[in-house]
């Protein structure tokens, strides 16, 4: 599973977005996730993953695609 | 010296139960008054091996159905149990949230464990996988004001709120406390009662060490028999019960239909023991008696009682000759706990709420599983069938682990 894969499953699963809100512009907020939600997901996605995203910078103002590439500089290739 | 005041009558407009004997207070009243052997009392895997390894739970119901994910994930199990009893509690009273003053709704609700049961995954994840591994959620979900600070985001409470913790009175203190609420004027509407649900290895294994629990392994529907002389402990069960309570003025200004009402409250503290009551059951006596003193009845005004009636050997020798001492001999006495478990902080919103009905209906449930009479407890146990009766004045007490006593007095 890639990184949109991964993100895209939580978001639905865990926090029950619909799955058509879900598009790379759409900013994390308008899915109604806030700073908890984030650092849920964050830990969610780490976890899914077995990577460390300690370092990167999330806000609710950040859109799915940013949130996504982030993911992806953090997997190894 | 005692300040005395005018009773103040609260109103009853409204009933949420969500229990191991029913979903809803529809279900939950039809089992107790017409079964006496409890279906919602099973082995559990959680609890393979302790020396108590089963518990009444509510396995059907499918809260992510009834609440969606993304409500549902910002609770634990109690607090979802909570919003769901809220609701129902609500729809009763013909209360629409759209169109009351939401500031002046209040919100009361008891629980003596909380999220116990998230804390507890999470020290596992934390143990097994390390601290960046932990939910950040530990401490929202966890606390025991967390069931009502979900149902005031449910239904748009913005009125004072608080959670209630005196272990297994919380739920009748909670209904207590929103009866001085209301009686202060600082809200018109208040929804109280209790949650709980601790299906937790942790606590029952804790539970079993303190030889609380009842450990009739053999036979789980049996094991919880308030007042029976064989009982040996209590079962733990999970469930919420919720009250619509009003001011007076304000029920009957939108013509609401009034179930019953709360009357009285006392409360007192045995400052005894951590986990044994007082064994003269002095403070569950003064609770109870100023209760009756608050609500302006005598002892013999009171037709029936919903007894705490855990099934433990102490408890209920304790609280039966207390209602014996208070009351005489001649009120009805129950414990549904044989058909809900005991939900512990819960259990004094569901067990009011089937007082409410019982005075509704003019019957008392009977208390299953009670069969050999204990020669130690003076009182009119009600059992076998539901008992049709005329009454007009019904007590609920409850007592909790640490010596919290509370009493509330219900009339018609």
């Amino acid at each position: 599973m890639n990184a949109a894969e991964v993100v895209n499953t939580l978001l639905v699963q865990r926090f029950g977005v619909p799955p058509a809100d879900i598009t790379d512009e759409t900013a994390l907020r308008s899915l109604r996730l806030d700073s908890l939600a984030l650092e849920e997901l964050r830990v969610l996605i780490e976890e899914r993953l077995d990577i460390d995203l300690d370092e990167v910078s999330l806000t609710p103002r950040n859109t799915v695609g940013q949130l996504v590439a982030a993911v992806d500089g953090n997997v190894p290739a | 010296m005692t300040a005395r005041q005018e009773p103040f009558s609260a109103a009853v407009t409204g009933l949420g139960l969500v229990t191991a004997a029913g979903v809803g207070a529809k279900a939950t009243w039809h089992s107790v008054t017409q079964e006496t052997v409890p279906g919602g009392v099973s082995h559990q895997a959680e609890l393979a091996d302790l020396p108590c390894d089963f518990m009444y739970t509510i396995p059907d119901l499918d809260t992510t159905e009834l609440l969606g994910v993304a409500t549902q994930r910002l609770m634990d199990r109690f607090s979802q149990l909570a919003v769901i009893a809220a609701r129902e509690a609500l729809a009763d009273a013909g209360l629409d949230p759209e169109s009351w003053d939401s500031s002046r709704v209040a919100v009361v609700i008891g629980s003596a464990h909380g999220g116990l049961p998230f804390y507890d995954q999470q020290h596992v994840a934390m143990a097994g996988r390390g601290a960046r591994r932990v939910s950040p959620k530990l401490a929202p979900l966890t606390v025991v004001n967390s069931a009502a600070s979900s149902v005031c985001m449910d239904i748009g409470a913005q009125g004072p709120s608080m959670g209630v913790a005196t272990a297994c009175s919380s739920g009748t203190v909670a209904l207590g406390t929103a009866h001085q609420l209301l009686r202060a004027g600082v809200c018109d509407i208040a929804l109280a009662g209790g949650a709980e649900s601790v299906l937790s290895r942790l606590l029952i294994a804790s539970a079993c060490q303190m030889k609380a629990v009842s450990t009739r392994r053999d036979d789980p529907a049996a094991a919880c028999r308030p007042f029976d002389a064989g009982r040996d402990g209590f079962v733990v069960g999970e469930g919420a019960g919720l009250l619509v309570l009003e001011r007076p003025e304000h029920a009957s200004a939108r013509r609401a239909p009034v179930r019953a009402h709360i009357r009285g409250y006392g409360a007192s503290s045995d400052a005894y023991a951590a986990v044994a009551p007082d064994p003269e059951g002095n403070g569950i006596e003064r609770a109870l008696r100023i209760a009756l003193a608050d609500a302006q009845v005598q002892g013999r005004d009171v037709g029936h009682v919903n007894a705490h009636g855990t099934s433990t050997v102490v408890n209920d020798r304790v609280e039966a000759t207390v209602l014996r001492r208070v009351l005489g001999d001649h009120p009805l006495v129950t414990s549904t706990k044989a058909m809900t478990g005991h939900a512990l902080g819960a259990a004094g919103g569901i067990e009011t709420a089937l007082t409410v009905l019982a005075l509704e209906q003019q019957l008392v449930p009977p208390t299953a599983n009670f069969e050999v009479p204990d020669p130690r407890i003076p009182i009119d146990i009600v059992r076998t069938e539901a008992r049709q009766a005329a009454f007009d004045c019904a007590v609920k007490t409850s007592l909790g682990f640490g010596g919290h006593n509370a009493a509330l007095v219900l009339t018609r």
